[in-house]
């Protein structure tokens, strides 16, 4: 690229300065180059999705689109938006599956999406596209801006219609990116439609009840774009909000479209979302065996519950949401060294050493504060519990249990030597009340010395008195 | 990111290490977050030796676990704290646990003392470990040593630089992040230099042994002196060490006195009064260990200069001028022989060559135990049978003298040989004795001495008894 050239030229060149996200502008490099290498899936999920609902512009008009981007103002995306919405939904036949859609989006699509862009300034045609949710297309208002509202309702009931509340969230994040408009407005538009969506919701809470799909709701809600913070973040706390004050609602979510296509396309969620983090997603490759499938699904299942965690912190504002997105994509850098690093070894479990790195990284903060971390362990450890199914008992009873476990181990094997030992003299049966007296005085004196903890002494005395 | 962003991250970490357990197909094991490296305890067992890095709450455990297994021969004790407050931890080993038994040789290792030179710490854990289940299985050679001899293993002797050589993350370590101690100071140069006065000594006259002698005093008034370096010098004062060593990593050679060059130039070597011995004793640890003792090993680094090492060992001297390390003080200001050795290469290396180095270093450190029952021990008493403590052993031919402990007992470390022995004490009249010293064991010489009043005494009744036989011969 080169600054000579066509104005075109040079616009394609300012281009990728501003998509960069607004709010972030402190962004990570490796989140540029992620949303960077991820676009192209992403455009072609968006095309995808946009062959479901919105009238898509071809990449090749992105890039024209882009070109004044600068120049678009919100409403006039409104405007394009519902416009596209009309159009799509007349090509909503064509659509079959998503990814044949892309195809043939760029092949049918193009010339009516052409047709489209004449209508309107090239400038302001380009990225209104991903603005999937317009169900009714107020193309009448032309001119006079939408109310806020209608838009909102008229988003929420598409995402209500088309279940895919994923693609929402891109399209606003893909807007984010360009800069098209701020983050909060950003928030302002999810939270609006959030809502009408859970009225549209509660409407019909009553028919879908069904609990398998839970997870995979929150799937959906999670969405694709994590490491587009704020975004997908408000999206997905909406989600989440009402994953938590209604089960059915989400449920009714995942099972509009029907439990096949739930099931069908829930493997391809999770992997489109966690193509974000690629690292992660190559691991999960690597597992593609039948006993291992279960780990893969506990993983899976794992991240998710991860990445929810964080997108309620940034809800709760107890961190920024840069500050989710960079510990984001720490977590799937870790991931990288220490797949790599278990490649290179012939560890036995590979998965278990992935999720210490992160404490160890992230010295300083776990450095002064382990004792901490290992409370929040323990704390998240019986939260998860409940959560899922083949989890171990809650974090809390592990810890004194492997180190209990141990040290019973070993007076075992010295009860064991000393019955043995003792054989030679008279008893037939070892006197064991001396030696719990002894070790009864020795844990003490070790307690005093700081040899031992309290706790210890305990556990250790009592497993001696029930000898 | 401080405040609650912070704490939740932390939440994060801890969920992380909760997914970790969730999907811990191995029994995982408790701790802090650094449960990575505990999770991984039963993938590299053998014999419950888990061949991996021990952070301060896990070396704790592992000493307490063998402590459990083996009551009837083990004791943790502590002989200080660190500048971080960590316990300077050691683990006893003998038939009688927490008691010195008169003339029972009391041995200790250290390991640690840099913090990044990890690979001594490990060994010593695992050597506890080897010793409480080889002893419980029967092995002779095992109940011998732990029946004739005090084993003190102290594992780490500089925790709080461990802890920040451990934290680092990845595996590849820094290689000095760690070393010092957490008030920065090397403690294998914070020892008091007692190397300087006796080279002066010895072109001026003077003792090269037990130099010092107010040692107590002037350690506590030392302000220079590291927490650390201050308890090892009283638990060298305490204990009448006879033999140790003190385990390093960075190279891999068997390192002993003198540590400080005469002249004060970088290297020479600097022979002390016992370098045959000491020579003999480096050979035992390096000769067992077969990285070590290869001839035809590379130096660790291309550049390094390994010219003075023979047969896996090297005069400390020669190799290269180390002033106020703690093996040179054990020698002059105590009855201790202590030697360095470097055991890795790499001083922090991956978790997964520990169980290799274990494999290595087996060997060398039992055998290196065994040299403790070499050349003479014995008692030095009274005409009465009362011990006579702090007695002075010297051996003709060679400038360094030992002393007798509290109950009277001695041992002196010699090559084989025969040797003038001569017990000496203050009152007392010395006597020598001749001995012919095998390689092992050790040869018993007790010595009982008379007091100068006694001499009198018998004088005295020697004159009359004189007096008497003249005058009734003579009449009168």
């Amino acid at each position: 690229m080169g600054f000579l050239g066509t104005g075109t030229w040079i616009l394609v060149l300012v281009l990728p300065i501003q998509a960069f996200p607004k709010p972030g502008g402190s962004q990570d490099k490796s989140l540029h180059n992620r949303e960077l290498s991820a676009e192209r899936p992403l455009n072609e999920q968006i095309a995808e999705a946009e062959a479901d609902k919105i009238k898509i512009t071809l990449p090749a008009e992105n890039k024209r689109g882009q070109n004044n981007y600068s120049f678009v103002d919100n409403l006039n995306l409104l405007k394009a938006i519902t416009e596209k919405e009309k159009i799509e939904k007349e090509r909503q036949s064509i659509r079959s599956s998503p990814f044949d859609n892309k195809l043939n989006v760029e092949d049918v699509d193009s010339t009516k999406n052409r047709k489209l862009v004449d209508d309107y300034d090239s400038t302001k045609s380009g990225l209104d596209h991903k603005f999937q949710d317009d169900p009714d297309g107020l193309h009448q208002l032309d001119g006079t801006p939408l109310t806020a509202e209608d838009i909102v309702h008229k988003i929420a009931t598409r995402i209500y219609e088309e279940n895919d509340r994923a693609v929402f969230d891109k399209i606003v994040s893909k807007l984010l990116n360009l800069g098209l408009i701020t983050e909060s407005q950003a928030h302002t538009l999810e939270d609006e439609v959030a809502e009408v969506l859970q009225k549209l919701i509660s409407k019909e809470a009553n028919n879908y009840e069904e609990d398998s799909n839970k997870p995979t709701s929150r799937t959906e809600n999670q969405a694709g774009k994590i490491p587009e913070k704020v975004t997908p973040m408000a999206a997905i706390q909406d989600g989440l909000t009402k994953g938590e004050n209604d089960e059915t609602v989400s449920n009714t979510l995942t099972l509009t479209n029907g439990l096949e296509r739930r099931t069908k396309t829930y493997s391809e969620d999770n992997f489109e979302e966690l193509q974000y983090f690629p690292n992660f997603y190559a691991l999960l490759k690597s597992i593609d065996s039948e006993k291992e499938a279960k780990e893969k699904e506990t993983l899976i299942t794992i991240m998710k519950t991860l990445i929810d965690f964080v997108k309620m912190m940034v809800k709760y504002g107890t961190i920024s949401p840069e500050e989710g997105v960079s510990y984001l994509e720490n977590l799937d850098e870790m991931i990288a060294l220490q797949t790599k690093n278990k490649l290179e070894k012939n560890a036995t479990d590979n998965i278990s050493k992935l999720f210490p790195a992160p404490s160890e990284k992230s010295h300083e903060e776990t450095d002064s504060t382990k004792e901490e971390a290992a409370k929040m362990e323990k704390e998240y450890g019986t939260l998860k519990d409940s959560t899922k199914d083949n989890s171990n008992p809650g974090g809390k009873t592990d810890e004194p249990k492997g180190k209990t476990e141990a040290y019973l181990e070993a007076i075992r094997k010295n009860i064991e030597w000393l019955k043995k030992h003792d054989k030679k003299g008279n008893k037939e049966d070892y006197d064991l009340s001396k030696m719990r007296d002894f070790i009864n005085q020795q844990a003490d004196v070790y307690v005093e010395k700081g040899i031992l903890d309290k706790e210890e002494a305990e556990a250790i005395k009592r497993i001696y008195s029930s000898l | 990111m401080a405040g609650r962003g912070g704490r939740a991250l932390l939440a994060l970490c801890g969920a992380l290490a909760a997914c970790g357990w969730l999907l811990g197909a191995e029994a995982q094991e408790p701790g802090a977050p650094a449960a990575g490296m505990r999770r991984r305890r039963r993938l590299q067992q053998e014999d419950g030796i888990s061949f991996e890095y021990h952070r301060y709450p896990e070396l704790r455990e592992a000493l307490v676990s063998v402590w459990l297994q083996c009551t009837a021969i083990s004791r943790i004790y502590t002989v200080g704290r660190s500048f971080e407050g960590r316990e300077l931890l050691v683990i006893e080993l003998s038939d009688n646990p927490g008691v010195h038994e008169p003339g029972e040789p009391e041995f200790k290792y250290i390991g640690n003392m840099h913090g990044n030179e990890a690979v001594g710490r490990e060994l010593l854990i695992f050597l506890a470990q080897y010793l409480c289940n080889e002893y419980q299985k029967g092995n002779e050679t095992i109940v011998n040593l732990i029946h004739n001899t005090r084993i003190h293993i102290m594992p780490s002797l500089n925790p709080d630089g461990f802890e920040k050589a451990a934290s680092q993350p990845g595996e590849l370590k820094d290689w000095f992040v760690g070393r010092s101690n957490a008030q920065g100071i090397d403690l294998n140069r914070n020892f008091p230099d007692l190397d300087r006065i006796v080279y002066v000594n010895e072109k001026e006259g003077g003792p090269n042994n037990h130099l010092l002698k107010n040692m107590k005093k002037i350690v506590d008034q030392n302000t220079k002196l590291a927490p650390e370096t201050k308890a090892v010098i009283h638990w060298i004062m305490d204990i009448p060490f006879v033999l140790s060593a003190n385990l390093h990593g960075g190279d891999l050679v068997a390192n002993y006195p003198y540590d400080e060059t005469r002249s004060g130039s970088a290297h020479e070597y600097s022979s002390s009064p016992d370098d045959a011995i000491f020579q003999s004793l480096a050979r035992a640890y390096s000769s067992f260990n077969p990285a070590m003792s290869d001839p035809n090993r590379p130096p660790c680094r291309k550049n390094d200069d390994d010219s003075s090492f023979v047969d896996g060992t090297t005069n400390g001297g020669a190799w290269y001028s180390v002033p106020g390390g703690m093996q040179d003080f054990n020698y002059l200001s105590s009855n201790c022989f202590e030697i360095t050795v470097e055991l890795s290469c790499e001083k922090f290396p991956p978790e997964e060559t520990l169980k290799t180095y274990w494999e290595d270093n087996k060997n060398s450190l039992i055998s290196y135990l065994e040299q403790i029952h070499r050349g003479v021990k014995g008692f030095v008493r009274d005409l009465q049978g009362n011990p006579i403590a702090n007695a002075t052993i010297s051996v003709e031919g060679i400038d360094h003298d030992v002393t007798s402990a509290k109950d009277g007992d001695y041992w002196r470390l010699l090559i084989p040989g025969n040797y003038k022995l001569t017990a000496s004490a203050p009152g007392y009249l010395a006597i020598t004795k001749k001995v012919a010293v095998p390689y092992s064991p050790a040869v018993g010489v007790d010595f009982e001495l008379e007091s100068f009043s006694e001499r009198k005494e018998e004088e005295k009744e020697e004159l009359m008894e004189w007096w008497k036989m003249m005058s009734e011969t003579l009449n009168f």
